[in-house]
Order: C-alpha cells, then sequence, then structure tokens
C-alpha cells in the first residue's frame, strides 16, 4: 500500500473509465456496450474507493456498496431486456434497431 | 467523561437536529406500500376482481395527493431542515410532490385499458410505476449524494422496465434497450462526477463531502479545484440528460416513440419534472457558489434547448414522434426558468417565485401532454409506435370527444389563450424579462412562433381535413374511463388559467 499513491489510483480508473466509454461509443454489439457500461461503472467504484481510502473518509467505502447493489438490479434488468429482443430480432447486433424511425 | 458525550451530542444535533423524522416521508411511504399492495393483490384477487388493483393504486394516490390539504402536518415542512443525518432536506413545498403524483395517476388512467387490450399484466405496471414515483419523490428532497444516487437509479431502473414493457413489441424492446444504453451512461457519468466531487473536496478537508450542505459551504469557501469543477459538470450533464436537455436530448424521439403511449407521456412528464427539480435542487443548492460558471452555460444550452426541438418536430410526420421533440423544447422552457432563477435568485413572475413558476409549467404540460396521449391511446392502431399524421383523419366526425381532447390538450401544449398553457408559457416569459435574459427570451418566442404551426398541423388532420378517399370511417368507441379523463382534463386546462390569473 505504501508504494502506490492515489495518483496511481486515480489513472488506472481514468483509463478504465475512458476505455469503458470508448466501448459504449463504439462497438455495436449490444452485450459488449453494456459490459462496457458495467465497466464505466467499476471504474468509477475503483476511483471512490481510493479516494476513501487516501482521504480517510468512509462515506465513499460505503457508497460502494449502494453502487454495487444498484449495477446488480440494473444489469438483472437491462440483461432481461438485451436478452427479450434477442429472441424477437435473433440479433443484438445495434444496426438491426431500427424499427424506431420517422 | 459526559463531556465528550456533551460533544457527541451537540455533533449530531448540528448534523442533523432531525435525525428520523418518518412522519417528514409519509407520502413517499404510503406510495411505496401501495406499490406493494398492487403485487399481494395481483396474487390473491381472483381474475374477475382485478380491477380493483388499478382501483385501489389511484384511490391510493388522490389519498396521498390529499395529503397535501392537511393543515401543519409532519410531511409539510416547509422549513429548511436536514433530516436522517443529513440524507433529506425538508423545504420542499408540497406541490413538487404533487407533479409526481399527478402524472402517475394519469398514467394509470391511460394505462389500464391499453394494457388489457395488449394483453399485459396491469398489476406489475402499476407496482414499477408507483416505486418511480417514490424515488422520483425522493429524488427531488435529497441532500446527499447518496440519497441522490440511489433514488436516482432506483427511477431509472424502473423506467427501463416500463418502457420495455410489451414484450411482444419489437418497437417497445428496442425503445428499452435505446434508453437502457443511454440512461446506463448518463448514471456512469453520473457516479464518476460525484467521485470526483468527493474525492476532491475530502482531500481538502471536508468531513462528508457527499453531503450538499457541506460541499456548497466548501465550494463557497473557495475550496473547489479543477477535479471539482469537472465533477460539477458530470452530475449537471446526468441530470440534464434526465430532463432531455440539448446535447442529451437525442435519445428522446426513439425511446418516446417506442415505449408504449402511457409510459410515454409518463416519461414526458414525471422524468422531466425529476430532471427539471433536481437539475435546480443542484444549481441553487450544494453548486450555488459556481453560478458565475453554470449560469451563462445554461443560458446557452436553453437556448439551444428551446430551438433544437421545435425544428426537428417540423419535419416529423409521426404524432409520438412530435410530441417527444416539442417535450425538448418544453424542457427549453423549464430551463430558462433555472437559468432565471440563477441570475436574479429574486426574480419574481407575479409574485410567483422561480419554483413555483416550474411547477406551474409542469401541472400545465402535464395537462396537455395527457390529454394528447389520452386521444391517441384511444384510437386504434396496429402497432403502437406507429401514429402517423394521415391516421387522424376525420377523428372529429368518428370521435368528436377524441378530438376535442387533441384540441384542448394541443392548444393548452401550443400556449394559445386562455389555457393553462398560455399562463404557463406567459409566466416564464415574464420571469425572462424580469430577469433580463433577452436572448433567451427571443429564443423563447421564436420557438413558441414555429411550436405553433406544427401543433396546428396535427390539429388540422384530425379537425378539418376529411379521410383520404371521402370515405366513412366507422365511428370510434370512447371507454368511460377515456371520457372521464379527458372531461376532467379539459376543465382544468380552462379552469386552471383562469383560477391562476383571479
Amino acid at each position: 500500500m505504501e508504494n502506490t499513491s492515489l495518483a496511481h489510483h486515480l489513472i488506472l480508473a481514468g483509463l478504465l473509465f475512458v476505455l469503458g466509454l470508448t466501448g459504449v461509443l463504439v462497438r455495436r454489439n449490444l452485450l459488449v456496450v453494456y459490459m462496457c457500461l458495467e465497466l464505466m461503472l467499476a471504474a468509477a467504484t475503483l476511483a471512490l474507493v481510493a479516494f476513501s481510502r487516501f482521504n480517510r473518509t468512509m462515506d465513499g467505502a460505503v457508497l460502494v456498496f449502494f453502487v454495487i447493489t444498484v449495477a446488480a438490479a440494473e444489469v438483472a434488468v437491462g440483461l432481461a431486456l438485451i436478452v427479450a429482443l434477442f429472441r424477437r430480432r435473433g440479433t443484438v447486433q445495434s444496426d438491426a434497431l431500427n424499427t424506431l424511425r420517422d | 467523561m459526559s463531556l465528550i458525550f456533551a460533544n457527541i451530542d451537540v455533533a449530531f444535533k448540528a448534523l442533523a437536529p432531525r435525525s428520523s423524522d418518518w412522519l417528514s416521508i409519509a407520502p413517499e411511504i404510503a406510495v411505496a406500500g401501495l406499490s406493494l399492495f398492487c403485487l399481494l393483490q395481483a396474487m390473491l384477487l381472483p381474475a374477475n376482481l382485478r380491477w380493483l388493483i388499478s382501483a385501489t393504486a389511484r384511490t391510493g394516490l388522490v389519498l396521498v395527493m390529499a395529503m397535501a390539504l392537511v393543515p401543519h402536518a409532519g410531511w409539510k415542512l416547509t422549513e429548511d431542515v436536514a433530516t436522517f443525518a443529513g440524507l433529506l432536506r425538508q423545504n420542499l413545498p408540497f406541490e413538487v410532490r404533487l407533479v409526481f403524483l399527478f402524472s402517475a395517476l394519469l398514467t394509470s388512467f391511460v394505462a389500464d385499458r391499453f394494457l388489457r387490450d395488449r394483453g399485459a399484466a396491469v398489476a406489475d405496471y402499476h407496482h414499477v410505476l408507483l416505486v418511480v414515483t417514490a424515488a422520483f419523490m425522493l429524488l427531488v428532497q435529497s441532500n446527499h449524494f447518496v440519497t441522490f444516487f440511489v433514488a436516482l437509479e432506483t427511477a431509472a431502473v424502473g423506467l427501463y422496465i416500463l418502457v420495455g414493457y410489451l414484450r411482444k413489441s419489437d418497437a417497445s424492446l428496442e425503445a428499452g434497450v435505446k434508453y437502457l444504453v443511454a440512461g446506463g451512461l448518463s448514471s456512469a457519468l453520473l457516479l464518476m462526477g460525484m467521485v470526483l466531487v468527493y474525492g476532491s473536496l475530502g482531500a481538502v478537508g471536508v468531513a462528508d463531502s457527499l453531503n450538499f450542505t457541506q460541499i456548497g459551504n466548501a465550494l463557497a469557501a473557495g475550496k473547489g479545484s479543477a477535479l471539482t469543477l469537472a465533477g460539477v459538470a458530470l452530475i449537471l450533464g446526468g441530470a440534464a440528460f434526465k430532463l432531455g436537455a440539448f446535447p442529451f436530448h437525442t435519445w428522446i424521439p426513439d425511446v418516446y416513440q417506442g415505449a408504449p403511449t402511457p409510459t410515454t407521456a409518463f416519461l414526458a412528464t414525471a422524468s422531466k419534472a425529476a430532471g427539471a427539480f433536481t437539475l435546480l435542487l443542484l444549481v441553487t443548492g450544494p453548486f450555488v457558489a459556481l453560478a458565475h460558471k453554470i449560469a451563462p452555460l445554461l443560458a446557452v444550452i436553453a437556448v439551444v434547448t428551446l430551438l433544437v426541438g421545435n425544428l426537428a418536430a417540423l419535419a416529423t410526420t409521426d404524432v409520438k414522434r412530435a410530441l417527444a421533440l416539442s417535450g425538448v423544447s418544453h424542457a427549453g422552457f423549464i430551463l430558462a426558468a433555472i437559468t432565471a432563477a440563477l441570475a436574479m435568485p429574486t426574480v419574481t413572475a407575479f409574485d410567483y417565485n422561480a419554483e413555483q413558476t416550474i411547477v406551474f409549467y409542469l401541472l400545465a404540460y402535464i395537462i396537455g401532454t395527457f390529454l394528447t396521449t389520452q386521444a391517441l391511446a384511444s384510437m386504434p392502431a396496429t402497432e403502437d409506435h406507429r401514429r402517423p399524421l394521415l391516421a387522424l383523419r376525420g377523428l372529429m366526425r368518428r370521435a368528436p370527444i377524441l378530438a376535442g381532447a387533441l384540441g384542448f390538450g394541443i392548444g393548452s401544449l401550443a400556449g394559445v389563450p386562455p389555457t393553462v398553457g398560455f399562463i404557463a408559457k406567459l409566466l416564464i416569459l415574464v420571469l425572462l424579462v424580469k430577469a433580463k435574459l433577452w436572448w433567451i427570451l427571443g429564443a423563447a418566442l421564436i420557438s413558441v412562433a414555429v411550436s405553433i404551426h406544427y401543433y396546428f398541423s396535427i390539429l388540422r388532420e384530425a379537425v378539418v381535413r376529411p379521410t383520404e378517399d371521402g370515405q366513412e370511417l366507422a365511428p370510434l368507441e370512447v371507454s368511460f374511463s377515456a371520457r372521464f379523463v379527458i372531461g376532467a382534463l379539459a376543465a382544468a386546462s380552462i379552469l386552471g388559467g383562469l383560477l391562476i390569473l383571479s
């Protein structure tokens, strides 16, 4: 613990966050996009734990539990929607989502 | 030793004078309890008594709304006092809760028949609807980022379910997935913003840097760094997403078009209201010290939002899509009021402050939206997401009451006197004049002028134009509950405007 600083943790969290964001914007497979969204949440969680540890306040660590719980609920609903869509369309490519237009 | 305990006691009292004041969130508890009761009824009631489910939900919502009438009640605290160890703040006027309750009540009326016609479960819909309503009501009184995040996400997850509710419809599922990805992205950005604010303020010695009051004090003392500013920007972006403000409005047309029509109305009203009150709460609460940086940004966003929605709506031929895009420019009006509140905190329009003006604007928007939505939901459509303008032709002959609903609803949305929508728009324009925000005022006037064009093209199809080849279509049957909603809302759209003037 002594040889890593707050900056190390933040840089890693930042990299993961940008990686997730890039994935959301670039990838076409909805499952991969959804995993990238979860990666962004995980990156925020990592930064939260690091701040909590180095600022010596517990609030961040407590918020992590809430974030994980909320993310679990979100994944349950999200995967259900994606699976239901796959059953009807047979694909989860975002290019195929073209029912809604003018 | 006793001195230490006395000090701890003082510290607790300073942090939260009323640590667990359950009475202050009685309306939220009642709505959450009601939502569980819906599930219980679905389990226990025989098929021929299932109609009781939506009936109890509506009665319950009306009773919770009636709680506003009780004088000096524990849930009507208007003093600025933190409860639950600073998690919640109790200076919320009851009218703010009324916006969400009213929207949920009307959604229940529209949804009941709509869902039964499509063979979807009514009880589960009401359950999720009430959970989301309770979450919104908690969200707008949060005083801590933990409450804020949990309430916001509870509402968001519920809304994903409501948007993708029709599992047998491609459009509903597609809208659900699109909303899921857009919403997930906004929550991830919002969370990162919260983390940056928490970390950067915690590093300079703020004890609880997730608490709005302490964030506000720290920012006022100039303790914010560049990292804090980045966090604030991300958080405001998340709130702007809920409101549907530029540049976070791109999800709106697709999601509103594909969602089941009752959900579209709920998204347009309750979700937009939540975004509006959240944004107001944040910019006038914890981030008020940054007002000189936020106000110009909000002004630009308000101008663009006012124009972009209406200009895009000109090009569309789908009624649901047009209403979605017009909702974007309604969000622009609300943003304009927030900007006015931020530029001149004491500005009032006819003795109404910015918050009351926004509440009134939202109530008028709810009336207009639900009149239009009820008319659409009562019309037959092979696919719920295809509501072309042409399908409205001959409506005046087929079902005069639906054409009337469109008339009152669209009149109110467009802001035609003497409807309530006109008064609402007028209040915001007066607010802008008093705050001397001429650019926004100009954009608002252009926006109204443009909107009248497409609003009335919808009305023209419904009222004036005969059917395509002159053939007579069979008259439409309109259910009793639809007649009731239309009658009540049409009366409200006229009387509401007159009441506020007198």
